[in-house]
Order: structure tokens, then sequence, then C-alpha cells
């Protein structure tokens, strides 16, 4: 569709009452960090809204920075490119690494190992 | 073929079926701030030592529809497993990926204004600053470095039982600062 079209829904999203995530998920997930215990419920919602925003957010960002945009494809590696690329996903890089084929790393371990010995 | 060497067969990776069942398995929760986590489990959290898989990750079918209708009408999301590639939003990888993505997200949001707040009520508590209300913006800002995202959070929020307030409390278990219930958020 349109990129305009799809503004106006992402729009909608936005100031829209209504959330699509599990409350109760959030509340629990926030707890697992330490040192809360109480949870204001506007702290609860907004936080629920704003995941809401970062999926679409993390979703546009990876599907406009990667190759996807002839194929039409959202790929995992796209989400890696932009977790490395972009400051604001910095924070997601552990639980985005790019992935290598195995032999090429094992083959770059041997390589170094090799440096190591010339050394 | 699919350079991804990651599996998930339980027998390639040496693990009895037995732990596999029922798709759950034991996840220890990360106390990454260090000693000071273990001592606190007399005050009744030791139970949530362990959570399941489903406990900490939000639905993935909601996770799903929600890139969905982020990305246009006919894009799709792919896995790495290439057989099928062009597999409608029914892949796994890139979807759980956002799974844990978001996960992490809500714990970094949760923590980073508690930081801050944590860090705002030591000065305070020193005497040298009068008590400042601390903004959710101003946590995620300094973190996230991107105006344009902090900027889409609506200045007044709609709260769950529809009224509009613009106004949100971060309560912690021994902070308890007269006078400083509100903090505005820009």
């Amino acid at each position: 569709m349109s990129g305009k079209n799809m503004e106006e829904k992402v729009e909608q999203a936005t100031n829209s009452k209504n959330i699509s995530l599990p409350v109760s998920r959030v509340r629990l997930i926030m707890k697992s960090s330490p040192d809360v215990s109480c949870i204001n419920q506007d702290a609860l919602f907004l936080t629920t809204k704003a995941t809401e925003l970062f999926v679409q957010h993390l979703a546009l960002s990876s599907y406009k920075n990667g190759s996807g945009k002839e194929t039409n494809t959202l790929s995992y590696s796209d989400l890696a490119n932009v977790a490395e690329e972009t400051e604001t996903f910095q924070f997601l890089t552990d639980i985005l690494p790019k992935k290598i084929l195995a032999r090429d790393y094992l083959k770059s371990l041997e390589e170094m190992e090799k440096d190591d010995e010339n050394l | 073929m699919d350079g991804d060497s990651s599996t998930t067969d339980t027998t390639q990776l040496g693990i009895t079926g037995e732990y596999m069942t029922g798709g759950t398995y034991v996840l220890q929760t990360q106390d990454d701030d260090g000693d000071e986590s273990f001592n606190d489990h007399e005050d009744g959290n030791g139970s949530k030592d362990y959570f399941r898989e489903q406990d900490i990750y939000l639905p993935i079918a909601n996770v799903a529809r929600i890139m969905k209708n982020a990305i246009p009408q006919t894009g799709k999301v792919i896995s790495g497993n290439f057989k099928n590639v062009s597999c409608n939003l029914g892949s796994k990888d890139a979807k759980e990926c956002v799974q844990e993505c978001v996960s992490e997200f809500i714990s970094f949001m949760t923590s980073e204004p508690l930081k801050l707040y944590l860090q705002k009520f030591r000065e305070a508590m020193k005497g040298e600053k009068g008590i400042t209300p601390v903004t959710v913006s101003e946590g995620l800002g300094e973190e996230l470095t991107d105006e344009s995202f902090t900027g889409q959070l609506p200045a007044g929020l709609i709260t769950a039982d529809g009224q509009q307030q613009n106004v949100m409390v971060y309560t912690t278990s021994y902070q308890q600062i007269p006078g400083v219930q509100q903090i505005q958020f820009s």
C-alpha cells in the first residue's frame, strides 16, 4: 500500500487508547528488574504503549535499512544490521549478534592462532 | 543451504527429551547488579528465581502483529531457514528475536529511569539540590539518544480508564519522598 496509508495507520495506533500487548506480562517483566516493587498503573500503561511503538520503530527501521526493500522481506540480518548501525538500538547488540558460518569462524580462529605463533 | 548452524534439536544438543517437554524450561534470572540481589530473597521475592520462557517474553502473536502492521502491506518477515523464503510471517527467527528485544527494552526502560531517579534522590538527600522532578523522557533521551523516538510518546497520556493525565510515578520499596509524588514527563 502507499506509504501515506501506512503512516496514517501508525499514527492511529500511536494515538489510540488501545494496546495490543498483555499488561500483566509487561508488569511481570518490569518486576524482574531489581529494586522494583510497586509499579504505578500509569507507568505500566506508558511502558506497554512505548513497547508497542518500539516494536513498530524497530521493524520499520530494520525494513528500511535492510536489503529487503526489493524483496519486500524483513529478515534477521536486517535486525542485526540495524542494531549495530543505529545508535538508538545499540543496547540490542548483545542479543542481536550478526551470524557467521561456523566454518568461517573456525577459519578466522585458525588464522588468529597462526598469527600468534608467528609473533 | 542456510549457514545458520544453530539447532534446537534436542538430540543434537545432547539434552535428553525429558528436559524439553511441554516447551518449558527453567531459566535463571540474570542478576547483573551483583551480590545485592542475592541477599534480598527473604523479602518474599525468592520465588522469582525461575521464570518459564513464556513468562519473560510477550506473546509472539502480538509481537508479530505489531511488526506486520508497521511494515508495508506486502512486506513479509522471514526466518533463517531458507527452505521457506517467502514464508508469510509464519516463520520464527526474526519474530523471536524481536520478542527478546522487547523484553530487553522493557527491562531497560524500567532500570534506566530508576537509576536516574535514585541518583537524584541521593543528591536531594545530601541537601545539595532541591528535589527536582525526573522525567521519563530524560531517562530515555540520555540512553537512547534519539529525539524522534522519544518525541513519539504522546505528551498527554490517555490512561487505562480513559482519563487524560500527564503524570507518571515510579516507586520503589524504600524511597518515600514527601512532596515528590508527581513526576512530569515532557
